[in-house]
């Protein structure tokens, strides 16, 4: 039994206050307003404006009351209550307002209730049953003759101004949760309604199709496309980003037919993004995997495939393939050993899927050959973050930010890549007055909000953090007291920086020195500060030292092991870093502990029953080439796609075609599952039961709400039948099981558990079945005992601009798409908000290419080139051009440079050097010598080739008519383009 | 820098121009000024002024207020009092500078008023005149007087020392001296001043924002743009006192785009402002610092709203929030935050300057010191005006205002814009007042006054004002954006005639609920116009629902033209002016006859309400509609009768008790709908009040016997020298229905010592004693009471008997008489005095005369008719000698208590106002005998009524109209003659020819004339809809 200390009882009694509704004393909280008071305690007001999570509006006037003492009727969602108000919800005059109120809204609503969407979810509906309204009373009214014309642009959504009601909500909810402000008020008067920026349709403005307005919406105005209502809705966790917002999938007949958010949801209160809103079609799509495949005999990997699954595969059981896979293994670990198998794990897939499948590859292949995507995105994470701290994780939470006085953002788009806490951030310094500092190469949006904006180039994040310390100490903004007690290393780094003068990093990083000295004493003087950042700082053949930057800095200003501080790396996927928990790491068992550690090999011997291997396996990264050299022979991947995500797809590609045997789980026939010798159907995320662990540590439960298509199975399933197959079963008939054992091994997952999983998850550390978690890391101390300074110096990418490649290529996601496309590209929404790829460029660099808008260029690397519209954007610095990566047509990894990061083996996607050129240009000048040196340079080869004086004349006087005389007719856009060129040559 | 400096280095520039030996001209160049042509008008001064090589200052000021006579110049002459001339062209200029600066003649013709030592013969002084005299000026203090782009000027009077006065205050003491003044907040709330000061200076808080609020929005509103153009140190010298007493060091002006001339007159005094130190930094060497920004507004009537105007000033969209919290705890960006309006700070300034006490001295207890109104609508002298508190509203209108044009009655007077209300002219004697205002549902808003005459429609004034409010919503709140919408569109439906009968009772609803519910100012008080206009006006409304009827004659849906509209009989106006335009003299009559069966008689003696609405009167004079509609009917033939119908008979009797107008044309339209008529007269012609009222010079006999004979030829049956003593007497001989059409032939009683004296008749009986031809003798002086059209007809017609004399004694005053206005000129022309406020109270019996004992009267507050009642003006009596008195001061139906039906005020016959049927089944009434006296044209107006009605009883359809006339070809009728052609003067008899007789006196149009004058009609009624 709790008992309440004295303070305790006088505090309550200051924040909580007593009033009298309708004869009924109630009790409310300092603050509330006197509709929550009577809403909090079970007295209903009606109520069209009124939302928990937005402002006060006071615009439906339906929840109007009579207060004594003050004069006629008042707004009871504006009106704070106080102590000893009296009220009255009912009275006469009340109601007669709001049937007043109610009928002035009907005689304006458009639309027939049985077939508006909305309909049993009406409010109004609702309200006007609870007011209940009188025929004879709305005759009399005059019914509105304004019919105004939908906006059906959205591809998931209607937006129908005859069934808006103006209560705002939409309008609120863009604005003070989502942040993005697409929709406002416009008009006057009787005119007055929801309108974009310049009433254009809602696709076309800035609407960043989060659904917050339509989730809101209390009327048919703002309806989902395709939704319909449900049977049942199922709580489960988002399949993609690392946020992890907890959702309520809506089935009927077997198919998700609606999505809300969990307004209990602890990560996301209800919000949710354009992918985790209307993504999830993806999930019935006609293309997903239902039966085992097996290459026909015959047909090599080289063979292209054109879409035709029957031409390359043959349908076969699950018995057949599964007898496959597991000879064929067997045979690869008897003729080859164990090490010469790989295979891929996947962020993609739940912590039980995982654990499984590290347990598979160590106890029945016998490897550690076993690594995932975390690789590419945030390995240099993991081993920076054990550098400084002892652990890679973020060591704060979602809530901490409500804390913190100063975000600083480096490296990441958020609200493109991670877009609810993106919000959150929005939120936080639009609202709250907290400070924002944004370091990126390209202008995000974030951006906007900063109080220092700092566009560095690409690759000097070390300088730059650098620049910021030394600032900082030169000032003595440091934390002195920290430092002392709870780091090590600082004079060495502070010897380091010292270095790192304003002017040296202005010379480096190309940011002003004001800029980086207002970004500093922001840094330095904040009472609470948190660095995000995402794969702008990983994505290196620095990463590992750009993350130990992060700590440094962090470590610097004592911004660590408080509420309102710490280290925040976002992570991509949504199980990314329950996929690290979990041991799919060539390194480390469950939990972090080491492969190399006899005791902690010992203890999973034991519980395995199987003698593991002692070293450390290989790296999603070293796989390729360790193929090519012969020393992989089979590779089985589940749920990852490495002919798009790996970088120098070229290199990956041969070496895929090398392998003697190649096994694809996974629920769609990726690039990767094309290449593949047997393709295993698995289920999707709706499909199964499990857990997620998101970017904050928190892990959660992902419940199955739809049966898989056809024979797919979930992918713990699969692994332990195919366990069984070689003779070593796992034994698992339920995903609980699993993670029973993953909490009995694995220390910091000990008190993880289905049954405490029901109300918001646990984050982790969480050793035992009584803690209640870790919202944030180190409190006490840090896991290495005290937290590291590393002394690192600059280091230039691996790769600088040349002559022939003088832009930096940095590639990327986009809202709307999630890695490889495989779940996004195959959401009907999604695809059609942001159908193709584009290379991003500066309008300076377009001019100078002599390129425009929606152009078709061929950017080329060393490594290949790839072909794509241009997309001119004022968010690119000069010399630097921008390529999402999610789209195989045009693939930006065929460009990407597969140099390492020498520890953590992430390659530097963010830094390659690449040209780009007109499309039709390239193609033209192939086979013409001539008009490629022309291009070049027009004066040039005016004085290399042998030219009559007239075709000289023709050229330096642009007459293209007798240009295409001698060189032949030229694509009308190579016309332009050469016109252009010619006319700015000073001859 | 030390204030003395500057008002030293001010009070010496000031003072040399003053001294200064050179013309100087003060030309009135506000916003106002520069609409009226101004800018022509200084340019013609410059051009003459350098011809003629004077050397002249040329000062361009701001609006003094009399908008009315802009183009307004001031001419100072060294010596001599300065003069204003007003109404300025161009071409006057080189005039007056020809005349006076040059000649030396002031051009008292040309001169509005003097100011200044000294005076010029035959001109007023310039405060004296009436438009000014009310007037006391404390915000206005300095517009007009000094060039508002020179802060010299303004120091020089008195500015900027209420700033330096309350920088050596503490700030609560300057608090407290504007609590001490009584200022009360003048956008329209009038919340006090002081106490709104102490809420944001006891806010807890750093930073504090203070703004001016110039967003003046309200439709004809211009006092706060006058003010800033004339004037803007007034103002931002109030804003440094408020920042210091509350303690704000930044602040803002927010003021909307189209006020270009307010903006850059703010921007030029903010750069004096900081050149002299007086904004910025440790203002006048204190500590106190403020610094000040303008905000252009986009022109949205809400960010007038003070939460509105903060977000508008914070960038979002202009829109309220709920209060609390209020501005003065978390206002702009979240600071507390004092909004006060333009008028309110230059009241600051001014109380700062003077003191507490020296503005608590203007006003009344409750409401301090004075309010700017802009004068608008229907009144002589429009302008910006300042008054004291507690002055009236007759005092403006009338004092201030000159009255209405026109000589058209007041009707009401609207205050406070589309928020604000209508006061009814019966509350002409409200003192203008906060309290009194709101008690009367109208407010004192931010200045707006627009006085409505008897041409506007309150239906059609009210729909204008939601045509505003509904257009100026934000939107936000349902009541306020969906509310004033539907109010509009059924104040909408009533002006179109598609009212509804509970629409009344329907908007009043609306109209507390939208009141009730609104979120901010503007939503809760827009429905005040409805509210007040049903409140004063509701039977303007009725008329609208229930005859579709617009008095006033400009609901577009429902008149087609105002004459006809205004016609009681709904005469086709404009066609039959059409028709004799065209030489159709008998399709005119046709028209003419669609409607009433007695054409020659209404064109002869109708009172003609038609011309008072008609449209050509508002571009020089009304078509003389009425003298056309005697030519017509002198002209044409009986053209009419082809078309004319008559009805198979329907073997129903009606008995008709009465042969005046009214009881003619029912027994004519019922005749025609087949049913048998018999008409009762108890005198020995027919034609009541036309045969025996009207005197012969007004109406020949020929004429009446003429028309008459029509009706007969109809197969009324006409039977005179018959009484009817009791309706049942008619049932009982087998009449189904029966027409009360009595009239009101009884003269109504003085109530006075010596009524009953030989020597005093009654003005109705006298006139039908000459219309029966009996002798009638009338002494040398003649005394006529009343002020109707019996009184004028008794002297006109006493004169003609042989008096010598005949005066006219009458309570009120001219404007006030009944008497037609031509009746009225005609009576003087033809001696006839008359002795207004006067009232008879004692008549005594002399040798051989009596002496007539009056009293003077005065005009005191407005009674019901919306007149001002006539007060006796104790002790001030007075007698006069005559032979005979003759009383006229109005009449009563003649004994209908016989008749056993409800009789209301002054003895007349109560019926159902629709179908005119009294309480009896089968018995209807009308005319004189139910209205109490009026015009021949109501009384056949209520003679269709009737006959409708009693068709409908006895099973008829009730349609009495016919088409007579050919119909016509709107496309082939000429074009409209453009240009000016003034009315033309209808032929009278000459003076000498009339009173040795009964001769007629108006004679008739030629045929020439007759054409010219119908052409001068507008047509209006083929005037496509908007």
């Amino acid at each position: 039994m709790n008992v309440a200390t004295p303070s305790e009882i006088q505090e309550r009694r200051i924040d909580t206050i007593e009033l009298t509704i309708n004869e009924r004393k109630v009790t409310a909280k300092k603050g509330e307003t006197v509709l929550e008071a009577a809403l909090n305690a079970g007295i209903y007001i009606p109520t069209l404006c009124y939302d928990p999570d937005l402002k006060p509006y006071g615009g439906c006037r339906l929840c109007m009351v009579e207060i004594e003492g003050m004069r006629g009727l008042v707004s009871s969602c504006t009106t704070p209550a106080t102590d000893g108000m009296v009220v009255h919800t009912e009275t006469e005059r009340v109601n007669r307002s709001r049937r007043i109120t109610m009928e002035l809204i009907i005689a304006n609503h458009h639309g027939d209730c049985l077939t508006c969407a909305k309909n049993q979810d009406c409010e109004l509906l609702k309200i006007g049953r609870y007011l209940g309204m009188e025929q004879e009373h709305i005759d009399h009214l005059r019914k509105s003759t304004q019919v105004l014309p939908m906006d059906k642009s959205h591809p998931a959504f209607i937006r129908d101004p005859n069934k808006c009601i103006l209560c705002g909500k939409c309008v609120r909810a863009c604005h003070e949760i989502a942040v993005v402000g697409a929709i406002d008020l416009a008009f006057r008067g009787y005119s007055a309604r929801v309108a974009t920026f310049g009433d254009k349709p809602i696709v076309e403005s800035i609407c960043k199709s989060c659904g917050e307005c339509v989730a809101r919406c209390p009327t048919g105005a703002l309806t989902p496309k395709w939704e319909k209502p449900p049977a049942k809705e199922v709580k489960t966790i988002c399949p993609y980003c690392g946020v992890g917002c907890s959702l309520y999938l809506g089935v009927r007949d077997n198919k998700i037919v609606s999505v809300r958010g969990d307004p209990e949801g602890s990560t996301n209160k209800g919000s949710l993004c354009v992918k985790g809103r209307w993504g999830y079609d993806f999930i019935n799509h006609p293309e997903r995997l239902k039966t085992p495949l097996i290459r026909l005999s015959g047909v090599t990997r080289q063979a292209e495939h054109n879409g035709k699954v029957q031409e390359i595969f043959r349908e076969a059981s699950w018995d057949e393939a599964l007898e496959l896979v597991a000879n064929k293994l067997l045979e690869l670990k008897q003729d080859y050993g164990a090490d010469s198998v790989a295979a891929l794990s996947s962020a993609k897939c739940t912590n039980e899927d995982n654990y499984a499948m590290q347990k598979f590859v160590r106890a029945v292949i016998g490897t550690n050959n076993i690594d995932h995507c975390a690789r590419l995105c945030h390995a240099s994470t993991v081993v920076g973050g054990i550098a400084a701290f002892g652990q890679g994780a973020m060591s704060n939470s979602y809530s901490d930010f409500k804390k913190t006085e100063l975000f600083f953002v480096i490296g990441s788009n958020t609200t493109e890549c991670h877009p609810v806490i993106g919000s959150i951030i929005k939120r936080r310094v639009k609202f709250d007055g907290a400070k924002l500092i944004v370091a990126d190469p390209r202008s995000t949006e974030l951006g906007e909000y900063a109080a220092a904006k700092l566009c560095h180039k690409p690759g000097t994040d070390v300088a730059l953090i650098n620049g910021l310390m030394h600032i900082i100490i030169r000032d003595g903004l440091e934390d002195k007291e920290f430092i002392q007690e709870r780091t090590e290393g600082f004079e060495d780094m502070r010897q380091l920086v010292e270095r790192f003068t304003p002017e040296v990093v202005e010379e480096i990083t190309g940011v002003p020195q004001a800029d980086l000295e207002k970004a500093a004493r922001l840094f330095g003087e904040a009472k609470s500060a948190c660095i995000l950042y995402g794969m702008g700082i990983t994505q290196h053949t620095t990463g590992t030292d750009n993350v130990k930057s992060v700590a440094n800095l962090l470590l610097l200003t004592g911004n660590i092991g408080r509420e309102g501080t710490g280290f925040s790396p976002l992570r991509g996927q949504n199980n990314v870093q329950g996929a690290c928990d979990m041991g799919a790491l060539p390194n480390v068992y469950p939990g972090y502990q080491r492969v190399d550690d006899p005791a902690v090999r010992m203890k999973f011997e034991t519980a395995w029953g199987a003698k593991l291997s002692d070293h450390p396996g290989l790296t999603v990264t070293e796989v390729a080439n360790a193929i090519l050299r012969g020393d992989i022979k089979g590779l089985y991947v589940m749920g990852e796609n490495p002919m798009l995500s790996e970088p120098h797809l070229e290199h990956t590609r041969q070496a895929m075609e090398k392998l003697e045997f190649l096994v694809v789980q996974d629920i769609f026939l990726s690039e990767t599952a094309w290449l593949a010798d047997v393709v295993l159907p698995a289920a999707a995320f709706a499909e199964k039961d499990g857990s997620f662990t998101n970017t904050e540590r928190r892990v959660q439960r992902v419940r199955q709400a739809v049966l898989p298509p056809g024979e797919a199975k979930p992918d713990w399933e699969i692994i332990s039948v195919l366990a069984e197959k070689m003779g070593q079963p796992l034994g698992y008939h339920s995903a609980s099981q699993i993670t029973e054992e993953i909490a009995s091994l694995t220390p910091i997952y000990g008190g993880v558990l289905f049954d405490r999983l029901d109300h918001g998850g646990l984050q982790w550390p969480c050793p035992d079945a009584s803690h209640p978690g870790t919202s944030f890391l180190y409190q006490d101390g840090f896991a290495r005992g005290r937290g590291k300074f590393h002394a690192l110096d600059y280091i230039p990418p691996a790769e600088s601009i040349s002559k022939g490649f003088p832009l930096v290529l940095t590639t990327g996601r986009v809202l709307e798409h999630w890695h490889t496309g495989t779940m996004s590209r195959r959401s009907n929404v999604l695809s059609e908000l942001n159908p193709n790829g584009v290379v991003e460029m500066s309008p300076s660099d377009a001019l100078k290419l002599g390129l425009i808008e929606g152009d078709s260029i061929v950017v080329a690397s060393k490594r290949g080139q790839v072909e794509a519209p241009l997309h001119i954007t004022e968010e690119l610095p000069p010399g630097v051009v921008f390529m999402p990566f999610h789209w195989h047509e045009a693939a930006a990894n065929i460009l990407t440079n597969d140099a390492l990061d020498p520890v953590a083996k992430i390659p530097e996607y963010k830094v390659s050097a690449v040209s780009a050129v007109l499309a039709v240009l390239d193609r033209a000048t192939q086979d013409n010598a001539f008009l490629a040196r022309l291009a070049e340079n027009p004066a040039e080869a005016l004085k290399e080739y042998e030219l009559t004086t007239e075709e000289k004349a023709a050229l330096m006087s642009g007459d293209i008519r007798k240009i295409e005389s001698w060189l032949g007719k030229l694509d009308e856009r190579l016309k332009t383009w050469l016109m252009l060129r010619l006319s700015q040559e000073k001859w | 820098m030390d204030f003395r400096k500057v008002k030293d280095r001010a009070n010496s520039e000031w003072e040399a121009m003053q001294r200064s030996d050179k013309i100087r001209i003060l030309v009135g160049m506000g916003t106002c000024g520069r609409a009226a042509g101004a800018e022509d008008v200084l340019a013609a001064i410059n051009q003459k002024l350098a011809e003629r090589h004077i050397q002249a200052e040329i000062l361009q000021v701001g609006c003094i207020g009399l908008c009315y006579a802009e183009p307004l110049i001031e001419v100072v002459k060294p010596g001599k009092p300065s003069v204003f001339y007003g109404n300025l062209t161009p071409e006057l200029v080189p005039e007056i500078i020809e005349d006076y600066l040059i000649a030396d003649n002031p051009r008292t013709d040309l001169a509005l008023g003097t100011r200044g030592d000294g005076d010029l013969e035959g001109i007023p002084r310039f405060f004296d005149l009436p438009v000014l005299k009310p007037q006391v000026r404390i915000s206005l203090r300095n517009c007009g007087n000094i060039d508002p782009e020179n802060i010299n000027h303004y120091i020089a009077n008195g500015g900027y020392e209420g700033l330096a006065r309350a920088l050596k205050m503490n700030p609560q003491e300057v608090v407290d001296e504007i609590r001490e003044s009584g200022l009360r907040g003048r956008g329209g709330a009038g919340f006090p001043t002081g106490i709104k000061w102490q809420f944001c200076r006891d806010a807890p808080g750093d930073i504090k924002y203070i703004i001016c609020n110039a967003d003046e929005g309200d439709p004809g509103a211009f006092m706060d743009r006058a003010l800033l153009e004339g004037d803007p140190h007034a103002v931002l010298e109030g804003m440094l006192i408020g920042a210091h007493a509350i303690g704000a060091k930044e602040g803002y002006i927010y003021c909307r785009a189209e006020y270009p001339l307010v903006l850059e007159r703010l921007r030029i005094a903010l750069r004096q402002l900081e050149e002299y130190q007086l904004i910025g930094d440790n203002i006048l060497g204190s500590d106190f610092s403020f610094h000040l920004k303008i905000k252009e507004g986009a022109g949205a009537f809400v960010c007038g709203e003070e939460t509105a105007l903060m977000a508008s000033i914070e960038g979002k969209r202009g829109m309220p929030r709920s209060r609390p919290p209020f501005p003065a705890q978390s206002g702009l960006w979240g600071k507390p935050t004092n909004i006060n309006n333009v008028e309110t700070w230059s009241n600051v300034s001014a109380i700062l300057q003077r003191g507490a006490k020296w503005y608590a001295s203007y006003g009344t207890a409750k409401s301090k010191g004075t309010k700017n109104f802009s004068l608008a609508g229907k009144v002589i002298r429009t302008g910006l005006i300042e008054v004291p508190m507690g002055i009236t509203l007759r005092e403006i209108v009338y004092g201030v205002g000159g009255g209405i044009p026109g000589g058209k009655h007041l009707k009401a007077v609207q205050t406070g814009g589309p928020s604000g209300g209508f006061i009814p002219a019966k509350l002409i004697d409200l003192p203008v007042d906060y309290e009194s205002l709101a008690q009367a549902g109208a407010i004192m808003g931010s200045g707006g006054m627009v006085v409505i005459d008897e041409d506007t429609c309150m239906v059609d004034m009210t729909k204008f004002f939601l045509t505003f409010t509904q257009a100026e919503s934000c939107g936000k709140c349902i009541p306020c954006r969906w509310g004033t919408k539907q109010m509009l569109d059924i104040l909408e439906d009533i002006a179109s005639g598609r009212g509804r009968p509970d629409d009344i009772e329907l908007l009043q609803e609306l109209a507390q609920s939208v009141k009730d519910n609104s979120l901010c100012g503007l939503g809760q008080t827009a429905p005040n116009p409805v509210l007040t206009s049903i409140r004063y006006f509701r039977n303007e409304y009725e008329e609208h629902i229930k005859k579709h009827h617009c008095a006033a004659a400009v609901c577009k849906g429902l008149v087609k033209a105002p004459c006809s509209h205004t016609c009681p009989a709904g005469i086709d106006v404009p066609r039959y002016l059409r028709f004799i335009s065209e030489g159709k003299y008998d399709q005119a009559l046709a028209v003419i006859r669609e409607k009433i069966p007695f054409p020659s008689i209404c064109g002869h003696v109708c009172p003609h309400p038609c011309e008072t609405k008609c449209r050509r009167g508002q571009v020089d004079e009304a078509i003389a509609i009425r003298a056309l509609k005697r030519f017509a009917a002198e002209k044409g033939n009986g053209l009419w009768k082809a078309k004319a119908k008559m009805a198979a008979a329907t073997g129903k009797r009606v008995a008709v008790i009465g042969s005046g107008p009214a009881g003619l044309t029912t027994a004519y339209y019922l005749a025609k709908r087949g049913h048998a008529v018999t008409a009762f007269e108890t005198l020995p012609e027919p034609g009541g009040m036309m045969r025996y009222g009207i005197p012969e010079y007004r109406l020949p006999r020929e004429v009446l016997a003429e028309e008459i004979k029509e009706i007969k030829s109809v197969g009324v049956d006409i039977r005179t020298n018959t009484r009817i003593g009791s309706v049942d007497e008619l049932f009982e001989h087998g009449y189904h229905a029966v027409f009360l059409a009595i009239g009101a032939h009884q003269g109504a009683k003085l109530r006075i010592e010596g009524e009953d004296s030989p020597e005093v008749i009654e003005g109705v009986s006298f006139l039908r004693d000459i219309n029966m031809g009996n002798k009638v003798r009338v002494g040398d002086r003649i005394a006529v009471i009343g002020g109707g059209n019996v009184a004028i007809d008794a002297s006109r017609s006493a004169l003609r008997l042989g008096a010598k004399a005949a005066t006219i004694i009458y309570r009120r005053t001219r404007d006030e008489m009944p008497a037609s206005k031509e009746e009225i000129e005609e009576a003087l022309l033809e001696g006839v005095k008359i002795e207004f406020l006067a009232a008879p109270i004692r008549i005594e019996r002399g040798n051989g005369e009596v002496e007539l004992t009056c009293i003077r009267m005065e005009l005191g507050a407005v009674d019901e008719s919306g007149r001002r009642r006539p007060v006796p003006i104790e002790g001030n009596e007075f007698s006069l000698p005559f032979d005979t008195v003759i009383a006229a001061i109005g009449q009563v139906p003649e004994a209908p208590e016989k008749l056993g039906l409800p009789l209301g005020r002054g003895n007349t016959i109560q019926v159902d106002d629709d179908t005119l049927a009294t309480t009896r089944e089968g018995v209807f009434a009308g005319g004189d005998a139910v209205t109490g006296p009026a015009t021949v044209i109501e009384a056949i107006a209520a003679g269709r009524q009737a006959a409708v009605s009693i068709d409908k009883y006895l099973g008829g359809s009730g349609i009495i109209d016919e088409a007579l006339a050919t119909p016509e070809e709107i496309e082939t009728l000429p074009e409209l003659e453009e240009g000016e052609r003034h009315r033309i003067s209808i032929p009278t008899l000459s003076l000498s020819k009339r009173l040795c007789g009964f001769a007629e006196v108006e004679l008739g149009l030629g045929e020439e004339m007759a054409i010219e004058e119908a052409k001068r009609c507008l047509r209006c009624d083929l005037e496509e809809d908007q």
